[in-house]
């Protein structure tokens, strides 16, 4: 058996793992761009100076021989029969497969902005080439401007800061990482990153980008008027699924990003795909799960992936922590709002029912994977009878013959 | 593997175990719990070196991994990156970051740190007075 996984991050390399566990004799090739072995979620440390190349690894330092699997760096997937079961690569070679894994993730999107095309110190902050081309660039820089104020975006506005720069911030949205954070929870990093000398442009978007004649960024003009000197641009405006080398083959995309059930199949004979490439749930823990799911189908021991829950996320920003989960504002006045607040530590919790929709912890985050648990899983906690802040896992206390714990779920039923 | 077993029938909340846990790793918090439910009734919540551990699988540089062969789940905290995605992710809610730094996970390691060849030996069911947690080989 020949398995050829396309993609060397979270997804590929679990799938990798567990190809191997489950197939001691088959054949792993793993095809990737990338050339290192490198976690994309901390690059904003190696950019801030407090990781090097070989503490961005997030696999055993002797992966490749450990789990013996033949890494072809550098190469991309041009094309994809499927008929033949071959892929086409970037250096014009062929690939043929047995069973094809699609880790491919996705790409930097950049905006229409009027000069973006031809700038050349604009950046996006994905690759590990990228972060080395940002971090050469913001050496001289004296006006880094970040566009988009997501994860990425302040991930990289933290960067900057080790490296001791100031920064702009500009963000449509009228408050930092809008999907997670509401304004209170917010305005405590935006304080404390104010507080350095970092400024933010809410509500406001980049119109047009001045150019010099060797096509650097000089200057931008936002969208209230206002113009701000820039030398450095990094852009942090969402992602696009890796699926561009799909288009003439028979494997199924959409807007998104490539399809696959929940086994990890896509509708081509053998062809499955994990990860960020299928546009849908773009964190990691969703992309090592789906690489590890599609791994076991791939070698025939059936597995399906069905935590589907990825609207959650925690920060760690100028020493202030936050876990945001599910709706982070409520959606109408039917639901109730719970909120703590004694300045530092914040705690929010919107309820109906007896369910939970959604959580913000800044501050204190002691044991609140629960939270997780009772939102994802639609648990109803009605019954605890004790504040929704300190509700643990006493209340649901159960344990299998192994002794692991689990929910029940007949008597979540019974609840519901 | 191993695993501790839990017997809350047991269990009379006294917090030895916790305790234990705080002497063993010299630490200035535990990586045991016991709490209350609301019939009020003790039960210990302690880190059960899952088989499918999400705390291992949401994590992105690789701190927290499981040992294939021992089959616990052990945390690197010179690797970590303080993200805490761990402690969102742990189901049942077993993690929490130090109270001091806020930079290491609490994390359950066995007490393999107290034998010379990394067998288990966790203080925590040493003293538990009750014989409410205990270790047992499980598949």
């Amino acid at each position: 058996m020949k398995y050829v996984i396309l993609g060397s991050s979270a997804a590929g390399l679990n799938a990798a793992r567990e190809l191997r566990k489950y197939d001691q004799e088959g054949e792993i090739v793993l095809i990737s761009k990338d050339i290192y072995v490198y976690s994309r979620c901390i690059l904003h440390h190696y950019l801030g100076g407090t990781r090097n190349l070989a503490q961005l690894n997030f696999v055993e330092s002797d992966f490749e021989q450990r789990y013996r699997i033949n890494w072809k760096k550098g190469l991309a997937g041009e094309k994809l029969d499927c008929g033949n079961k071959q892929l086409l690569l970037s250096d014009g070679t062929r690939e043929g497969y047995d069973k094809l894994l699609i880790a491919t993730g996705s790409h930097n999107f950049m905006p229409p902005i009027p000069g973006l095309d031809k700038a050349n110190n604009a950046y996006g902050l994905r690759d590990f080439e990228d972060v080395e081309q940002i971090k050469a660039a913001a050496a001289k820089a004296k006006n880094p401007i970040v566009l988009g104020a997501g994860l990425v975006g302040v991930d990289t506005l933290s960067g900057l800061m080790h490296m001791g720069k100031k920064c702009v911030l500009v963000e449509m949205a009228d408050r930092l990482l809008s999907k997670q954070l509401d304004k209170r929870a917010a305005g405590a990093y935006e304080k404390a990153f104010e507080r350095e000398g970092n400024k933010f442009y809410f509500s406001t978007g980049v119109k047009e980008l001045y150019l010099d004649s060797e096509d650097r960024i000089k200057k931008v003009a936002l969208s209230t008027g206002e113009e701000l000197p820039c030398d450095l641009l990094v852009i942090s405006a969402g992602v696009r699924a890796n699926v561009e080398f799909l288009k003439g083959s028979e494997v199924e995309t959409d807007r998104f990003g490539l399809l696959i059930d929940e086994t990890g199949r896509t509708n081509a004979a053998d062809v499955f795909g994990a990860g960020d490439v299928t546009g849908r749930t773009p964190i990691w823990s969703a992309a090592v799960k789906e690489g590890l799911t599609a791994a076991a189908n791939m070698a025939g021991v059936p597995r399906k992936m069905t935590d589907y829950f990825a609207f959650k996320s925690t920060m760690n920003f100028m020493g202030i922590a936050t876990m945001s989960l599910g709706n982070c504002e409520a959606p109408d006045d039917t639901y109730q709002i719970e909120i703590e607040d004694d300045g530092t530590n914040y705690k929010k919790v919107i309820h109906k029912d007896g369910q939970i929709y959604g959580a913000i912890l800044q501050g204190d985050l002691s044991y609140a994977g629960i939270m997780t648990q009772l939102i994802a899983n639609k648990i109803d906690a009605s019954k605890v009878k004790k504040p929704l802040f300190k509700v643990d896992y006493s209340d649901f206390f159960h344990i299998k013959n192994n002794f692991e714990f689990y929910y029940d779920k007949s008597e979540e039923d019974t609840y519901e | 593997m191993q695993r501790i077993k839990i017997d809350r029938n047991k269990c009379i909340g006294c917090l030895t175990c916790v305790t234990a846990c705080v002497v063993s790793h010299e630490s200035c918090d535990a990586r045991n719990r016991v709490t209350i439910d609301s019939g009020r009734k003790a039960a210990p919540i302690f880190c059960r070196h899952c088989d499918r551990p999400e705390c291992v699988y949401t994590c992105m540089t690789g701190a927290m991994k499981k040992n294939s062969e021992t089959g616990f789940v052990e945390y690197d905290k010179d690797h970590c990156a303080s993200c805490y995605m761990c402690i969102m992710a742990c189901p049942y809610g077993v993690l929490k970051s130090d109270h001091i730094t806020h930079k290491e996970i609490m994390k359950c390691n066995m007490c393999i740190h107290r034998t010379e060849d990394g067998s288990p030996k966790p203080m925590c069911v040493e003293k538990c007075p009750m014989q409410a947690i205990t270790l047992g080989e499980v598949e």
